[in-house]
């Protein structure tokens, strides 16, 4: 019995040390050589994420990795190119017949990756779906104005809303869905697409398999298989990669290991403007910060380029107002409050705000000037980003208490009004209406800090009823102005877009937006 | 002992009653709620009211819970709201791989432990007896994430030896390809990705289990009947290992069976660490985006797995310990 148990442990032993013994070569992996690779280039191109997809249906998705899978299943009426414009995918071409009436005509030798025809009743069936209050598609918000959608033959889909609203092209790059979804209950998990790769195989919180549709609309893909690997944690995805057991990671990523990963002579390294900005929130509700002279005050004293520089190594840029760089409607124009505490200081100072009682605390009628901080545990460089600017408000006499929750508990808080200033960020901003909207228009749903400046109101309902790209600009250009001056938010920096990928990685293009449907066009070299 | 057994089974029950009644309750007490996770940042109030509508949420709480227990009574755990697929298959698809991972790990906790716990007892205050409890010091301290970041960087960074994240097959899958076709490359390969996640679980693991081991040896070795075993002229080797190190393990049992329970709740960062599709993960994303039915049925797997653990730890403690079973 003895003996046998020995041998057991020692084969163990023997097996995990062989294991352990051998090295892995990890690019190429012999699983990969696959016969349609060829000599020269690798038929799998590895990537790396931070979460699992919740499903891969699109119109469900409350996570960045299923809009990714879905950049590569699927494909929508248009697609955004680096500047946020529409351009035809499924959509051939489009036309505005008059302010509330938009007509698409689609491609008409495009299949299903099952074999059927994509037809209009595959868009009516998705944006009608979408729009089904009871059906909890997180997209719904963005697509309200949409009245009726009508499909007069097989390719032509004919929109029709109840009020002029100029981004909703930009929005149909929302990617479609066959009707066939409807009976198949388990489309979520093993999804039919129109996009340039299907779907293989999906092991949850592991990896999703899907391989080239070689009959994609735009032809052929470069390389024959995509792998999507789920590696929750910065440092392992980033240590992945170094490693050469993925081809491609990007964004969220520490800001720290990025000059690390710059001098790997490895790896490419690319930064850019993304499409989120990071922003002090401030409660218009609260007895204190109702007053603007406080808000400008306290502006004052947020050094946004310091926190670029030093908390997110400057892969976080400072920002001048809501409008991305990114943007067609972004200027270099649009002016912020600069840091420069003395100045905010004498702004409270000359608002009544004044520490009277030599306790080292401003205060006014006996109230003591205290404004509670908050922001999410999820993201550290925040909760970094709120010390920092705590430890700024404290050494100029504001009591600045701090509180950080995990995301469902904050929003929470955010919605319901309990809080006095908190840092938030905004993602896929992809037109300056989703950035503005629904988040200063009075009574809009994401307006936490409840703002309400009919100026504004007007402004934002302009923009979204005004067609001409150009005359858009300059309205959005004064919303964020009038928000700076008025102090409703304070824009922290622009959400920086890292893509880190292996050297050999060919054709590939980055997006501000972090869309990877270019990734049809790349190949890795051997 | 088929009494006891049974008994010991019995008080299983109010234990994972208790914990899905204490589950059901944290959850819905703290602040957030599904609905909003789901419908994300542009969503209205009546929006969230309508899926909480959807989601049953808006109904009186103790109906609520009695309807989860009466349905759980049946084994169905409910739909995981985010997954939209019935918890048990979710669990069943994830439990494995935490169980790999634990069982994994405890065995490399022992491999480590139990000749460390025993050297170091045999050679107390020797620069062995030292260094082995300086890596056991450190065992303890180090958090096991950073363990496994240390160890990705050196064996798949540097080195390039082992995989730096993520599962192959099971390992019975592996030993089933071994058996069927005499090929051991995908056992081969799952080991590979087992192995740091295992190790940096399993060193936390042994740290502890060294020490008890050595503790309890070092009273075993200094009692009379080890005294009398040696003037007999018993080997040395015989003396240790049949009448010390026997006598010493009661304890030790004791403490592999709860670090089983650590070790499950370690592997849930191990898990994040190393991308290992486990149980762990799921419940720290179920809790994170407030799926109700997701945590609830994981967090009572995990509990009644512990529960179980520690029933078969008691049954082996009356098997290895005769005083008990007389």
């Amino acid at each position: 019995m003895k003996k046998r148990i020995l041998s057991l442990v020692l084969v163990v032993v023997i097996l995990v040390f062989s294991a352990a013994c051998g090295k892995t070569d990890s690019v190429p992996q012999p699983a990969e050589q696959g016969s349609s690779g060829t000599t020269e280039y690798r038929d799998t191109i590895k990537i790396g994420v931070d979460v699992d997809p919740n499903t891969l249906d699109p119109r469900l998705q409350t996570n960045v990795t299923v809009m990714r899978v879905g950049e590569l299943v699927f494909s929508g009426l248009v697609e955004l190119n680096e500047k946020l414009e529409p351009q035809p995918c499924l959509a051939e071409s489009w036309e505005q017949k008059d302010a509330t009436t938009l007509v698409f005509h689609l491609r008409k030798d495009i299949k299903w990756h099952d074999g059927n025809s994509f037809t209009a009743a595959d868009v009516k069936y998705t944006y009608e779906t979408i729009l089904d209050k009871d059906f909890g598609s997180a997209a719904r918000a963005r697509y309200v104005p949409i009245k009726e959608i009508l499909t007069p033959d097989d390719y032509t889909v004919q929109f029709n809303l109840s009020e002029p609203y100029a981004p909703i092209l930009t929005y149909m790059d929302h990617k479609i869905v066959p009707q066939s979804a409807k009976d198949n209950p388990g489309f979520a998990e093993n999804p039919v697409g129109t996009g340039p790769y299907k779907f293989v195989s999906w092991s949850k919180n592991s990896v999703i398999k899907l391989t080239a549709n070689d009959s994609y609309f735009d032809g052929a893909p470069a390389t024959k298989n995509i792998e999507i690997y789920t590696i929750p944690d910065n440092t392992t995805r980033v240590s992945a990669l170094e490693a050469g057991d993925v081809d491609f990671i990007h964004s969220p990523l520490s800001p720290q290991d990025i000059p690390r990963m710059k001098q790997n002579d490895k790896v490419v390294v690319h930064q850019t403007s993304g499409l989120g900005v990071t922003f002090v929130n401030f409660n218009h509700q609260s007895e204190i910060l109702k007053d603007r002279n406080v808000r400008t005050g306290l502006s004052y004293m947020i050094d946004k380029d310091t926190i670029s520089r030093d908390i997110y190594q400057s892969m976080d840029t400072p920002a001048n107002g809501p409008i991305l760089p990114a943007s067609w409607a972004y200027s270099e124009d649009i002016k912020d409050n600069p840091y420069d505490p003395a100045k905010g200081l004498q702004i409270l100072n000359d608002a009544g705000w004044k520490d009277t009682n030599g306790d080292g605390i401003l205060d006014k009628g006996g109230k003591k000037l205290t404004v509670k901080l908050s922001t999410h545990t999820e993201d550290p460089n925040r909760m970094q980003a709120l010390e920092f600017i705590q430890n700024s408000f404290a050494s100029n006499g504001i009591d600045a208490p701090v509180s950080t929750f995990e995301w469902a508990t904050f929003s929470s808080d955010l919605t319901a009004g309990n809080y006095d200033i908190s840092i938030v960020g905004l993602l896929n901003i992809n037109d300056p209406d989703r950035g503005l909207y629904i988040q200063f228009h009075t009574g809009g749903g994401q307006n936490y800090g409840k703002y309400s400046y009919p100026e504004l109101d007007t402004l934002l309902d302009k923009g979204r009823s005004t067609s001409d790209q150009s005359e858009r600009a300059k309205i959005y250009q004064q919303a964020a102005q009038m928000i700076n001056d008025e102090v409703m938010w304070k824009t922290l920096v622009f959400q920086g877009y890292i893509a880190m990928y292996n050297k050999n990685l060919e054709g590939y293009t980055p997006m501000p937006s972090g869309q990877i449907s270019a990734m049809r066009d790349a190949k890795v070299k051997r | 002992m088929v009494k006891y057994v049974f008994n010991r089974i019995l008080q299983i029950i109010p234990v994972v009653l208790g914990i899905t009644v204490l589950v059901f309750f944290i959850m819905r007490m703290i602040p957030g709620d599904p609905a909003m996770v789901m419908l994300g940042q542009d969503a209205t109030p009546e929006d969230i009211a309508r899926i909480r509508a959807i989601l049953g949420l808006d109904r009186n709480i103790f109906v609520q819970l009695f309807s989860y227990i009466k349905n759980m009574l049946m084994l169905d755990f409910g739909n995981s709201i985010f997954l939209r697929q019935p918890v048990l298959e979710v669990i069943k698809a994830s439990f494995p791989a935490t169980i790999e991972l634990a069982v994994t790990a405890l065995i490399i906790s022992l491999i480590i432990a139990v000749p460390l716990g025993i050297i170091s007892a045999v050679k107390q205050n020797s620069w062995v007896d030292y260094t082995s409890m300086a890596f056991a010091q450190l065992g303890i301290s180090m958090p096991v994430f950073w363990t496994g970041v240390l160890l990705i960087l050196l064996f798949s960074v540097k080195l390039g030896w082992l995989p730096s994240f993520g599962r192959g097959e099971s390992i019975i899958e592996g030993l089933k390809v071994l058996v069927t076709t005499g090929s051991g490359e995908v056992l081969l390969a799952s080991l590979k990705k087992l192995i740091l996640p295992a190790a940096s679980l399993g060193i936390m693991g042994s740290a502890m289990i060294s020490r008890m081991i050595r503790s309890t040896m070092l009273e075993v070795l200094d009692s009379d009947y080890v005294r009398t075993a040696r003037a007999k002229g018993t080997v040395e080797r015989k003396v240790i290992m049949k009448h010390a190190f026997r006598n010493a393990l009661l304890p030790v049992v004791t403490i592999v069976g709860l670090q089983f329970g650590t070790l499950l709740g370690g592997s849930i960062i191990t898990e994040s660490v190393f991308a290992w599709p486990g149980i762990g993960r799921i419940i720290v994303t179920a809790i994170s985006q407030r799926d109700f039915p997701l945590v609830q049925g994981g967090v009572i797997f995990l509990a009644t797995t512990f529960a179980v653990m520690n029933l078969l730890v008691d049954v082996l403690y009356v098997v290895i310990n005769p005083k008990i079973r007389h």
